[in-house]
């Protein structure tokens, strides 16, 4: 992995590639992959190919703010090779905290020569919240630089952001309640460039790269949702992708971690899955290489990919019972029509089985009085 | 328990009330029952699906309408605002004479032919909730008399119309004379297990007679069974799973006691999806055998390349698929794969297949004599359908339509023969060696 090479180099893609053992068809299966994630028609393999092999590399520059790495870590723990391999030879990560090999005033140097030498085309990826412009700049410097400074002074020259995991996106646990070092999102901060939420704790590594290829087939971003995030990837909610969706459908949930609904593979809804309200690539992408996902490891979906994660309410507490505080009056206007409902659902499914229990079988001998 | 009128009584002393038929109604209103009552958005695309809606003119035969004792009782007990106004007195009421005037809508005025659930923009499955509604019906007293005598004679003889073995025997006999083959009775581990419909029986013994000589052509084991040998099933058109789990019982029973490994739903579409899909639900577990309508089996038999004809068709043929066959159980290619061996000259109605008009017999109404005139009147949807492309004969593979298209087409003077479509592969088998058959001719 090259990092920190301050010129993108002018030779294609697809050269470069080759020089480092990747051959022609694996380069094709990229970009078979690369289409499949990003939802594209076939026929658009060879045109994703051909715009590869032309690209130059973009300069890119990952600030590194209020975060876990976990995001940098999903990129890169997966096995090679494979598209997120490959995808960092096709950007020039001029840099990046954890990868770059070199440190203090080279580095910062470094960075500052990437702005300089590419500014108004280079690719901006933020992960971490970070403290707004009226907190203490003192919870989170770099260099002696305040956060809100760097990024303010990277966003200047960057073609677009892009935010990778829920920390950048929406804030995420630095920005929980009572968010002591006043922590706010990149979309709350940049206003005129365009921002993409690559959300997730941490995000699918894939989505990461398939936001990427985007970029660099198309030169613009994909098309987004009302969060900022992909629709290609946040287009669905893990709920009607899941695969244990048809015990939902049928009633069948498991009560608790280790009941014999839970063996059964039964749905986590009363276990507090928030996967009907969540949209991510999990339940179709998968994760470490497409081994397993939190739902088939037996676990709930916590609504990593969600704005407001760690605030919306218990990871254990189901969807429909009201979480925390009623912030308001219409949240508690909406709990109580929710506690109402359920109540009224919970004794109309008690009426039926009671009638289904009562009710009389119709023998033939009483139908023959009829007659 | 809310607010729900007191039964009057039945005039006559019968074991059937309103409390028992309400009771009924509630058992049957479940999750999607109360999705469908709450999504449905008022659009009457359902009453322009709706043969006898469309041929009457007479907006009451509007396919959501004849649920409206139902969901009454779904607003009334099942909902928060019902229950509300239930406490101050505002719900409407489903009583006697509600159900009485609701008894022709539910029986008579519907086949059950589900094109109204195709059609629902929100998706809602209104045959299947008319078939839970029959629920209440049957257990208030309010079923027709003509549907009630066929299920007692269904359960007591085995036979809706009181048929019994030594009925067919005698066909099996003059069928064993005709053609010089055997007729297999009761033979145990065979392929496949052949039931009949009474219909067959009486009215239409060539088809019993296909079955006897392709099988024999195709080289296929296969059996009747005295121990049940009707597979149409009366408690499913009268509404009432009682009945329609005993009759299902029967035929599983025979097919266990012979350990067949298919079982064969004859050319009677309510049957087919009665044996095929409302059947485990029934009994309440899985069969331990397949189950086939005739026409899959001889696509199979095709498709392996065991079924050889000759000759061709040459009459302009026309095709009337059964709903419980193509839009209720999508066999719809099959029928055109053995139309295609035979008929040269075919030429497709103009809605067919998933979107085919029924022949307006189904669903218990050709039970049912007091449905008469409205039978006849849905049936002038497919009049004019045939009309339209102008066939010299008409085929189709369930014995309740074949009966309704050849009555119909009398009734209106239309002189168009019909025909089963297994005869009419019958009649095109390759002739075998005489010397292969000759064992057992007279």
């Amino acid at each position: 992995m090259r990092v920190f090479e301050k010129n993108p180099l002018e030779k294609g893609l697809a050269e470069r590639l080759r020089e480092h053992g990747v051959s022609r068809r694996g380069f094709l299966k990229f970009c078979a992959a690369t289409a499949s994630m990003m939802a594209l028609p076939p026929a658009m393999i060879p045109a994703i190919a051909a715009a590869l092999e032309r690209a130059r590399r973009p300069s890119v520059i990952w600030l590194s703010f209020q975060e876990c790495t976990g995001c940098t870590e999903s990129l890169t723990r997966s096995h090679a090779p494979t598209v997120e391999d490959l995808i960092l030879d096709l950007i020039s990560l001029d840099y990046h905290h954890t990868l770059q090999a070199a440190a203090g005033e080279a580095a910062e140097a470094a960075r500052e020569q990437a702005m300089r030498d590419n500014h108004g085309n280079y690719l901006l990826i933020v992960d971490g919240s970070l403290p707004g412009p009226d907190a203490n700049p003192g919870y989170s410097t770099i260099a002696g630089v305040s956060n809100y400074a760097m990024l303010m002074e990277a966003v200047e020259g960057a073609a677009a952001v892009i935010a990778v995991g829920t920390c950048a996106a929406f804030g995420g646990l630095p920005a929980a309640a009572p968010n002591p070092t006043g922590a706010v999102s990149v979309m709350d901060l940049v206003k005129d460039r365009p921002v993409v939420n690559v959300s997730g704790c941490p995000p699918v590594p894939m989505v990461i790269t398939g936001v990427l290829a985007h970029f660099l087939t198309f030169g613009r971003l994909p098309e987004l949702d009302e969060y900022h995030r992909p629709l290609a990837f946040f287009g669905q909610s893990i709920h009607d992708r899941c695969y244990r969706r048809p015990f939902y459908d049928k009633g069948l949930f498991a009560e608790t971690f280790d009941d014999a609904g839970a063996r059964a593979g039964w749905c986590l809804y009363r276990l507090g899955c928030k996967g009907p309200s969540t949209y991510n690539a999990c339940a179709t992408m998968r994760w470490n290489s497409g081994t397993s996902w939190p739902i088939e490891a037996g676990h709930p979906c916590l609504g990593c990919a969600e704005p407001r994660f760690w605030d919306a309410g218990g990871f254990y507490v189901p969807l429909s019972v009201p979480t925390g505080p009623a912030q308001d009056y219409l949240l508690a206007a909406g709990a109580l029509g929710a506690v109402v409902g359920g109540v009224v659902a919970t004794s109309a499914r008690g009426r039926v089985k009671a009638e289904a229990a009562v009710r009389q079988p119709v023998t033939v001998e009483e139908l023959e009085q009829k007659l | 328990m809310s607010a729900t009128p007191s039964s009057t009584g039945s005039p006559e002393s019968s074991p059937f009330t309103l409390e028992r038929g309400l009771a009924a109604f509630r058992a049957e209103i479940d999750g999607p029952v109360a999705a469908f009552f709450s999504s449905c958005v008022h659009c009457g695309v359902c009453a322009q699906s709706c043969p006898f809606y469309l041929e009457t003119g007479d907006p009451k035969y509007t396919p959501i309408l004849k649920l409206e004792p139902l969901r009454l009782i779904w607003a009334a007990e099942f909902t928060l605002l019902g229950r509300l106004k239930g406490f101050l007195g505002l719900n409407k009421q489903v009583t006697d004479e509600m159900l009485s005037e609701w008894e022709e809508l539910i029986y008579d005025s519907c086949s059950m032919c589900g094109r109204c659930s195709l059609v629902c923009p929100v998706g809602n499955d209104i045959q299947a909730m008319v078939r839970k509604t029959r629920e209440g019906m049957v257990a208030s007293g309010h079923a027709p008399e003509g549907l009630i005598g066929a299920s007692v004679r269904a359960v007591q003889t085995g036979s809706p119309m009181g048929l019994q073995w030594k009925t067919l025997q005698v066909q099996i006999n003059h069928i064993e004379t005709s053609t010089g083959l055997t007729v297999p009775v009761d033979q145990a581990g065979v392929d496949y297990l052949v039931m009949l419909s009474s219909m067959e029986v009486i009215n239409f013994p060539e088809y019993l007679e296909a079955i006897t000589r392709i099988f024999d052509h195709a080289g296929v084991s296969w059996t009747l069974s005295t121990q049940c040998f009707e597979a149409t099933n009366a408690g499913i058109q009268i509404g009432n799973k009682d009945v329609a789990a005993l009759l299902v019982q029967r035929v599983v029973d025979a097919a266990v006691a012979l350990g067949v490994k298919n079982v064969i739903s004859p050319e009677c579409g309510h049957a087919y999806t009665a044996i095929r899909w409302e059947g485990p639900n029934l009994i309440g577990r899985p069969y331990p055998f397949h189950a086939f309508h005739i026409i899959e089996v001889l696509d199979q038999l095709r498709a392996a390349g065991r079924i050889k004809t000759e000759g061709m068709e040459t009459d302009r043929l026309s095709l009337h698929d059964p709903c419980n066959l193509a839009r209720k159980s999508g066999v719809i290619q099959q029928q055109r794969n053995l139309m295609d061996l035979v008929a040269e000259n075919f030429i497709e109605l103009k809605e067919h297949g998933r979107f085919q008009w029924c022949c307006g017999a189904g669903g218990g109404v050709s039970s049912n004599e007091r449905a008469e005139p409205l039978k006849l009147a849905a049936f002038k949807m497919k009049k004019a359908q045939i009309e339209e492309v102008e066939p010299e004969r008409m085929v189709t593979m369930c014995a309740t339509c074949r009966t309704q298209l050849e009555e119909g087409l009398e009734h209106f003077n239309m002189d168009i023969p019909v025909v089963g479509l297994t005869e009419l592969i019958a009649e095109h088998l390759v002739e075998r060696e005489p010397a292969e058959q000759a064992e057992g001719a007279t």
